[in-house]
């Protein structure tokens, strides 16, 4: 009796789970469990104890065949409610049930420096016959708890992340595999010490560069606090989790341009998250991922240990296989890494095999080289080029031809030529000193005898004009002036109460004074052109890839109309605009976010801009500026084809920078979220223009998200430097003179006029 | 003369001069003041006399002003001294708006030009014109400052100044900011240093300017007026402006600038006159001078004379020159009625040659101010105020005389200014003591202290009046 009150205490929380998935949604199968189970219950007393076991099993049976018909139902939003339900594993049910034995560090509980993310040091042993293998691994992810307050739903605060961070350079001394587990809605998006965006871009950064292998297993996976510890080697996703560039609710949020405060529509949601595409199956299909792992029908739960197993066997698989591709000789076990293994290796089970974790000198640096060169070609095409394939091959042959050239140019004929530059310095610097030690008595006698220079020749040098090439644009003549200072209107300074600013007139303001206030330095935005005539020397703009257009990948409804329309009131094809140009006649690439095009947000295809104007420098040996003139984060139409950009790119700058580069970033107004995230956010030389506001979510969604009302200042220049995430505040007038003070103090070993 | 309307976009004793140019030209006019000058004469003469009057919150709002200026309908601004006068931005502005008003004053460009210090002495020294011995752009290089700067101390020693002072300065400051002088050649590393790091964090230039600190020098102007067409300048002779406060304000200002015929100089004072004279001509042609100015130099006690720079508006003490000049047969001239006159488009219908100078004339500025104290300026009401008329004597001032007079503390603190004329230095000293006892100033402070001016101060200068 009491085994089958168990079973049926059990069969309603079945019932009630499902009921919770589907959320008050009319199901015809729903409805008749619900049904069968009131009917049973009714039944179950007059029951002989032979025919409540049967019938119990019966129930138990018809539960597990309609949840399996139910599971092939679920719609995107509805599995982001399985992730959610507190009933979901977590990742310390993965601990106990995955790993052999683990020490969780740093975790007590919500004594925690952030419970939300939590670092194990954890073993699997394998096992061969008699002898025991322990292989250790770092664990790192986000731990939910089965809806544990402290935890905070997953949303990792910046110190969470530099815990994490800090772990995985633990693995990288110990050579020890890291496994992270991405179970977040999302960052806690607030600005701190470091502040989100700032953390977050550095664990890109340092992940790009890891020196052990990553394996990531995705079963919620939200955005910046996904990519946070999600640049993986090897990225596994449990079959019903969700991976995207945003939560459903905020994509309906910003579709639906709601205000403050107010929801969304349920049915505009789950519209949105049918076209965020987010799903394993839709990441798998999309390339973004690796391999899913399948779970229990209606997601796994605590007590679906087969679940475990094949986790188990899946990670330990994942991670054979990035050691053994990293190997230059993997004998026959080099199979299981290939792409189609063959059929006899389908149930491979990993429990038998051995493979060492840990990786030789050689070894680690071909796993960087391997990783970055799969994020390279990860969303691949998913944006216009209407090249045609001979245009493609000739920009390629130039590309080629350029290495070539710059090969010899500079590591060649250049090094050669600067070590012949120094040993002809050190022995003129000989030669002089001795000279100087045999002829210093007569030099001084002669300096005495001729060295006065005769009165006239003073008096002519200090009284008549001398020659003097003057720089424009230091009386305030700017080659390209903004159109608005063609109005005849005055402009009233917004801080006019606060200093009492004088109204200026729109000529001046925008013309002369730069869009600065002259009384309190006030930065009125300015267009992007501004900034592009005004900065580098005129006529050495050069553009290049303008023809790659900005696409609409997941046919998000209505987005090809937006898209058309932002095309044609900008002229631009993309929000990114690459050239290269010189100040100074230093030449430079430059890589520059426009605010105008859909807020600045970066999508394939500026991503792919950015990223050839990071290689082409690296080529060419040229420092990189990004010069973000606003961006309002990554575009969500574009999905997780979006967010895969910001580790992406970040592995672009990693490698540029690693080559000796210099990169730098400038900030002009409004710059959040995925980018500042990761491929602005990472720069060691980032600066910002008085004018703007630097950070991770805007005011409405850390309202929404922390229920924290910030204060008006919290995204500014000067709280941005205080953080550390900048480096200095710059007045826009000065824009070029700084940069020019840049290239000549800064940069790497790598540039082409050091 | 096309019919115009002049906005006067000024206060106090110069409101009220071109107020009365414009009376005396036939030309409408339209006054603004502000709540402190609510019982300034200018504003009771406006009234008098018909002209609009419009209140604004500062002399210094271009919005307002502008907003006035269409609601009076005018189409000129006359912007005085001081406030908008030397701002080619105001000046670029009045001309540029949709509704374009002229600009009394030297066309915007002009203004720019001779705004800029180094700019008028590259200009100067283009021309030949003699300037400050020292560089003339901004240095960047510290070797070169180090030669500049050895070169000015080697020149001045073998000009036979015993203490040579050399003047570093940021090129991009101004006001008395990021000024040293060095007299001992071996501080001047660590001085330009100084310098240059002051003005690069402070202007963002780390230029420096590097000059012969001149000490012992008159500060002499000349007056020179010059229609639209930019091409025939002609000049009112000059002033001597050497009797200061302490804090270099000047108090008394004499036309002309020397007196060769009764005094006895060290140099040819004439010759000089003469020279500076025809420099400021030839500047003002090559920059097609388009209005009134006045080019101010400094003479050494060798009659060596340099440029300093160009005021490029009416000043001060345009009167004392005015009223020894003369046009053909006319005795007198008004300056700022040629002002307006050119400023409206008028060609200046006459030559040098039509232009006569006579006689001596003194301006003295009247101040309540205590000259034993540092000429500390002095706050209060005044209860009395009176002077003898005399057809020498011209007196411009914003205080009544009827009624007392609170002193408003936000704006220069002249309070009169009193001019003489005699036919030679001696007649116009006499008249000059003979005005300044007539002169009653009386009044008193919050506390009851009596009023403090500088007439004994003015009186005893006048016994020095140019001598060197």
């Amino acid at each position: 009796m009491i085994d089958v009150e168990k079973k049926l205490h059990r069969l309603n929380d079945r019932l009630a789970y499902i009921k919770d998935i589907f959320a008050g949604k009319q199901n015809e199968a729903v409805r008749m469990l619900q049904v069968r189970l009131d009917d049973f219950q009714a039944r179950v007393a007059e029951m002989s104890a032979q025919e409540r076991l049967s019938a119990i099993s019966a129930m138990e049976e018809l539960f597990t065949f309609m949840e399996q018909k139910l599971d092939e139902q679920l719609s995107p939003m509805d599995k982001v409610r399985i992730v959610r339900h507190p009933q979901r594993i977590c990742l310390r049910d993965i601990l106990e049930n995955v790993y052999d034995n683990y020490t969780e560090i740093g975790g007590q509980d919500d004594k925690s420096i952030d419970p939300s993310m939590l670092i194990a040091r954890a073993y699997i042993t394998r096992r061969r016959g008699k002898a025991l293998h322990n292989q250790p691994v770092m664990v790192i992810g986000q731990e939910t708890g089965h809806g544990d307050e402290f935890r905070n739903g997953g949303s990792v605060k910046p110190w969470g992340n530099a815990k994490a961070l800090q772990y995985m350079k633990v693995a990288e001394i110990e050579n020890i595999p890291v496994h992270t587990f991405v179970f977040t809605p999302g960052s806690y998006p607030i600005e701190d010490y470091p502040g989100a965006a700032q953390q977050i871009a550095r664990n890109l950064y340092e992940m790009a560069g890891l020196k052990v292998p990553i394996v990531a297993v995705f079963s919620e996976g939200g955005s910046g606090g996904a990519e946070a510890i999600g640049l993986a080697d090897r990225r596994l996703m449990l079959s019903h989790g969700y991976y995207s560039v945003i939560s459903p609710e905020g994509a309906a949020a910003i579709e639906g341009r709601l205000r403050d405060g107010t929801r969304a529509a349920p049915e505009l949601i789950e519209r949105c998250a049918l076209q965020l595409k987010m799903t394993a199956q839709d990441n798998l299909r999309h390339g973004l991922i690796d391999q899913v792992v399948e779970e229990p029908p209606l997601g796994a739960k605590p007590y679906h240990y087969e679940f475990f197993q094949s986790l188990r066997n899946e990670l330990m698989r994942a991670t054979d296989e990035v050691v053994l591709t990293t190997r230059s000789f993997a004998l026959l076990r080099g199979a299981i890494s290939q792409p189609h293994r063959p059929k006899s290796l389908e149930n491979y089970n990993a429990e038998n095999f051995v493979t060492r974790w840990s990786l030789s000198t050689k070894a680690r640096d071909r796993l960087v080289v391997l990783r970055q060169k799969k994020f390279r070609n990860l969303s691949n095409g998913r944006w216009i080029d209407p090249r045609t394939s001979f245009d493609l091959m000739l920009t390629k042959i130039q590309a080629t031809s350029t290495d070539l050239l710059n090969l010899f140019r500079h590591d060649l004929w250049g090094r050669r030529k600067k070590q012949l530059g120094y040993a002809v310095e050190e022995m003129d610097a000989g030669a002089r000193m001795l000279l100087h030690r045999i002829f210093n008595p007569f030099f001084s006698f002669t300096r005495e005898l001729f060295g006065t220079k005769p009165r006239a020749k003073i008096a002519e040098e200090l009284t008549t004009l001398s020659s003097w090439e003057e720089d424009g644009s230091k009386n305030g003549t700017w080659s390209y002036i903004s159109s608005k200072a063609k109005e005849d209107r005055a402009v009233t300074c917004p801080n006019a109460a606060k200093y009492g600013c004088l109204d200026l007139w729109a000529p001046d303001l925008f013309g002369e004074f730069a869009g600065v206030c002259t009384h309190c330095g006030y930065h009125f935005p300015m267009g992007y052109k501004w900034f592009m005539y005004n900065v580098f020397d005129p006529g050495s703009i050069r553009e290049f890839n303008q023809e790659i257009e900005a696409t609409n990948p997941l046919n998000w409804d209505g987005f090809d109309a937006k898209l058309e329309q932002a095309k044609q009131k900008t002229g631009l094809k993309s929000g990114c605009i690459t050239f290269e140009a010189s100040i100074n006649n230093t030449r430079m690439c430059v890589a520059l976010l426009a605010a105008s095009f859909r807020g600045g947000s970066v999508g394939v295809a500026e991503g792919e801009k950015f990223l050839s104007a990071i290689e082409r420098a690296q080529r060419k040996r040229l420092p990189v500026l990004a010069y973000v003139h606003g961006t309002a984060g990554i575009r969500i139409q574009e999905g997780t084809n979006g967010v895969i950009q910001m580790p992406r790119c970040t592995i672009g700058v990693r490698r540029y920078i690693d080559a000796g580069g210099l990169y730098l970033v400038v900030y002009d107004t409004n710059s959040y979220a995925g980018p500042v995230a990761s491929f602005l956010g990472c720069s060691p030389y980032q600066f910002a223009i008085r004018s703007t506001n630097l950070g991770f979510a805007g005011r409405g969604v850390i309202k929404e998200t922390t229920g924290l009302d910030i204060p008006p200042d919290y995204h500014d220049a000067e709280k941005a430097l205080s953080r550390g995430h900048i480096q200095g505040i710059w007045d826009r007038r000065d824009i070029r003179a700084n940069l020019q003070q840049a290239l000549v103090t800064m940069g790497g070993r790598n540039l082409y006029y050091k | 003369m096309e019919k115009h309307k002049v906005l006067i976009a000024n206060r106090g004793e110069i409101a009220m001069r071109i107020t009365r140019a414009c009376q005396k030209l036939g030309l409408d006019f339209v006054c603004v003041y502000t709540a402190e000058d609510s019982h300034s004469r200018h504003v009771h003469l406006a009234r008098e006399l018909g002209g609009g009057l419009y209140r604004v919150s500062s002399y210094h709002d271009a919005n307002e002003l502008m907003a006035v200026a269409d609601a009076s309908f005018a189409t000129a601004v006359h912007p005085g001294y001081g406030f908008f006068a030397e701002d080619f931005r105001f000046a670029r502005r009045v001309t540029q708006r949709e509704r374009g008003l002229i600009f009394i004053g030297p066309s915007w460009r002009v203004i720019r030009e001779l705004g800029d210090k180094i700019n008028t002495k590259r200009l100067a020294r283009s021309l030949g014109v003699p300037t400050v011995p020292g560089s003339d752009k901004p240095i960047y290089d510290e070797m070169e400052a180090e030669h500049v700067a050895q070169s000015l101390y080697d020149f001045q020693l073998s000009s036979g100044i015993s203490q040579p002072t050399i003047m570093v300065k940021a090129s991009a400051g101004g006001g008395g900011m990021g000024i040293e002088e060095v007299q001992d050649i071996g501080m001047f590393r660590s001085v330009y240093r100084r310098i240059r790091n002051y003005a690069l964090r402070n202007f963002k230039d780390e230029g420096v300017l590097i000059e012969q600190r001149i000490r012992d020098f008159n500060h002499l102007e000349v007056q020179i007026v010059s229609d639209r067409s930019g091409k025939n300048p002609v000049h009112f002779g000059t002033r001597n402006c050497s009797i200061q406060s302490t804090g270099h304000q000047k108090r008394v200002e004499v036309a002309p600038g020397f007196a060769p015929a009764e005094i006895n100089y060290s140099f040819d004072a004439a010759g000089v006159l003469a020279e500076i004279t025809e420099h400021s001509l030839a500047l003002a042609r090559k920059v097609r001078y388009d209005n009134v100015g006045t080019w101010e130099w400094i003479v050494t006690r060798d009659g060596r004379p340099f440029l300093m720079e160009v005021n490029t508006r009416i000043q001060v003490e345009n009167g004392v020159s005015g009223i020894i000049a003369g046009i053909r047969e006319q005795e007198g001239v008004d300056i700022i009625a040629e002002q307006i006159r050119v400023g409206l488009g008028e060609p200046l219908g006459y030559t040098q040659a039509d232009v006569s100078l006579s006689g001596v004339g003194i301006e003295y500025r009247i101040i309540a101010e205590d000259p034993a104290a540092g000429f500390a300026p002095w706050v209060g009401r005044i209860e009395k105020f009176a002077w003898k008329q005399e057809s020498w004597l011209e007196m411009y001032t914003q205080v009544p005389v009827n009624e007392p007079y609170d002193i408003p503390t936000e704006f220069d603190p002249n309070l009169a200014l009193g001019i003489v004329w005699g036919k030679d230095m001696e007649e116009a000293k006499m008249r000059g003591v003979a005005f300044l006892d007539s002169l009653v100033l009386e009044g008193a402070d919050s506390s009851g202290n009596p009023l403090k001016s500088n007439i004994s101060f003015l009186r005893a200068k006048t016994a020095d009046i140019l001598k060197f």
